[in-house]
């Protein structure tokens, strides 16, 4: 491997890339691919629920059919709201615990990794945009996340705390009827804001052909070395720093236990 | 087809307010809120012909009119609020979550935000009542008999007979009338002193809501369908393209 990779994002030779295909690096952990798909499978409920719930003429914008189909299912429409709210009290207290036992690894890693925005970040987004336009320009190295990913981090940060808080302020009337009243819109408003960039979000990570690798590590929590040095050098260049330090201190460290192991052996 | 209605006789009303202290009692309606009401117009002077005046007073019972096309129905963004078969406007509890968009849409005033269930309350006919063959609590204490309770759709009815033939009207104006199901009948002169004390309001809707309905809703509606749509379109450039063979 060129030691000049390391510095400076560089295009690689053919045999670089069939070395880099085969090694791997550890993306996600598990309780993040967990919560990840927690994640999806509660806002798939509370978006279906949520939109059969909302009926009258002025609010509602899904067909009657659909509100038919999951009154079907529940029966009536109070157990779907009874539903809706369990779900979504589930969520939170989920979300808690993964914000108050895993605030040094998992919440720190969120703000630390997904908002902080970096100048190439937004390079970055302008870049992508223009790309989409059919202009020829090269993208900035990018971190574990990219500028879109970081900007969809905080659509769904402040979307998720308002979700929260306004679902919270419905149920319980915290704040009384005007604070109820808003907090029907601001509902509204933050799904609707977290929705217009999901569909964005499942398209580039399930169906782009180029984040296939980005796909598949929300199972496995890999992915191969070739994917994070063309879409997250800056990563890449870190991990594999920190991984040769990790070698070398860990080889020593078997090497020595080795020695006095054969050591004793011997005597 | 059944269609409550009711009639209140503003002639023989005495104003002692039985009817609120039993509506009350029934269902335990918290202080300073009222699923029906006596107000007092107080005496008040019309003209009469020849530089006459003639003091003329009345009560006013109110309650939810159960009205034809009611603006609280559509108000209502879970549907908690909906008109039964057989006319009578209901409040399910179980789906409300008590934002008001309801109590600002009732012309009339009827509902209230109940303070300890969080969730809107009115006067519902007594329709657990009358599940039970009883008459609504109000009517059958009202000492005088000046209300009436009964079925619209039944020429045999006494509403019947006080609406269709005595001509009882409901509260409503040139701006809003929204077919009120609580009539008013007895001297034409009270009926009309009623009317323009306590003319019905324009509905309301709140502030969030129209922002919801007429600037959120649309935005929120594009935005979702361009993301959608932008998403397809790239699907639809990769189905065209393909994929490469080797990477």
């Amino acid at each position: 491997m060129r030691k000049e990779l390391l510095e400076k994002f560089l295009p690689l030779t053919f045999d670089e890339r069939e070395e880099l295909k085969k090694k791997k690096l550890k993306k996600h952990d598990i309780a993040t691919i967990y919560l990840h798909w927690f994640n999806a499978l509660v806002w798939f409920i509370e978006l279906t629920t949520g939109s059969a719930l909302i009926i009258s003429k002025y609010y509602r914008f899904t067909p009657v059919f659909w509100q038919k189909i999951w009154m079907g299912i529940f029966g009536t429409r109070a157990n779907m709201l009874k539903f809706h709210i369990m779900t979504g009290v589930t969520w939170i207290i989920v979300l808690l615990l993964y914000a108050i036992f895993g605030y040094k690894n998992y919440l720190w890693g969120y703000i630390k990794n997904m908002l902080i925005l970096a100048k190439d970040d937004i390079i970055w987004v302008i870049r992508r945009g223009q790309l989409i336009l059919g202009e020829k320009v090269e993208l900035p190295p990018q971190g574990i996340y990219n500028g879109g990913q970081k900007l969809y981090a905080w659509d769904v940060a402040v979307g998720t705390i308002l979700i929260a808080v306004s679902g919270i302020v419905m149920t319980t009337h915290i704040g009384g009827v005007t604070a109820v009243r808003w907090a029907i819109a601001i509902h509204f408003l933050a799904v609707g804001m977290v929705v217009m960039g999901l569909f964005v979000h499942i398209y580039m990570a399930a169906f782009m052909p180029e984040e296939r690798e980005s796909f598949f590590s929300m199972f496995t929590g890999y992915v191969n070395e070739l994917y994070a040095y063309e879409h997250h050098y800056k990563w890449w260049r870190e991990m594999v720093k920190e991984r040769e330090e990790w070698i070398k201190r860990y080889k020593e460290d078997i090497e020595k236990e080795l020695k006095k192991y054969t050591e004793e052996a011997r005597a | 087809m059944t269609r409550y209605a009711m009639v209140i006789n503003v002639q023989r009303c005495v104003g002692c307010h039985a009817c609120e202290v039993a509506c009350r009692a029934e269902w335990g309606v918290p202080d300073n809120e009222h699923r029906t009401w006596v107000r007092p117009t107080y005496p008040t002077a019309l003209k009469r012909g020849g530089g006459l005046f003639e003091l003329v007073a009345a009560f006013y019972v109110g309650q939810c009119n159960h009205c034809e096309h009611p603006t609280c129905v559509e108000a209502c963004p879970t549907g908690a609020t909906y008109k039964r078969e057989d006319g009578i406007v209901v409040v399910d509890h179980d789906l409300c979550i008590g934002c008001g968009y309801c109590v600002e849409a009732c012309p009339y005033g009827a509902r209230y935000v109940h303070p300890t269930l969080k969730k809107v309350d009115k006067c519902d006919f007594c329709a657990p009542r009358l599940e039970k063959g009883l008459e609504p609590a109000c009517v059958e204490t009202c000492i005088t008999g000046a209300k009436v309770f009964g079925d619209l759709d039944d020429p045999t009815s006494d509403v019947y007979k006080l609406v269709f033939g005595e001509g009882a009207r409901g509260i409503t104006s040139d701006e809003v009338n929204i077919g009120p199901n609580v009539y008013y009948v007895g001297d034409d002169k009270k009926v009309d002193l009623i009317i323009n004390k306590f003319p019905p309001r324009k509905p309301k809707l709140p502030t969030p809501a129209s922002l919801w309905e007429k600037v959120l809703k649309p935005l929120i509606g594009l935005g979702v369908i361009g993301s959608f749509l932008g998403a397809s379109v790239a699907y639809f450039v990769q189905l065209f393209k393909g994929e490469e063979k080797f990477e």
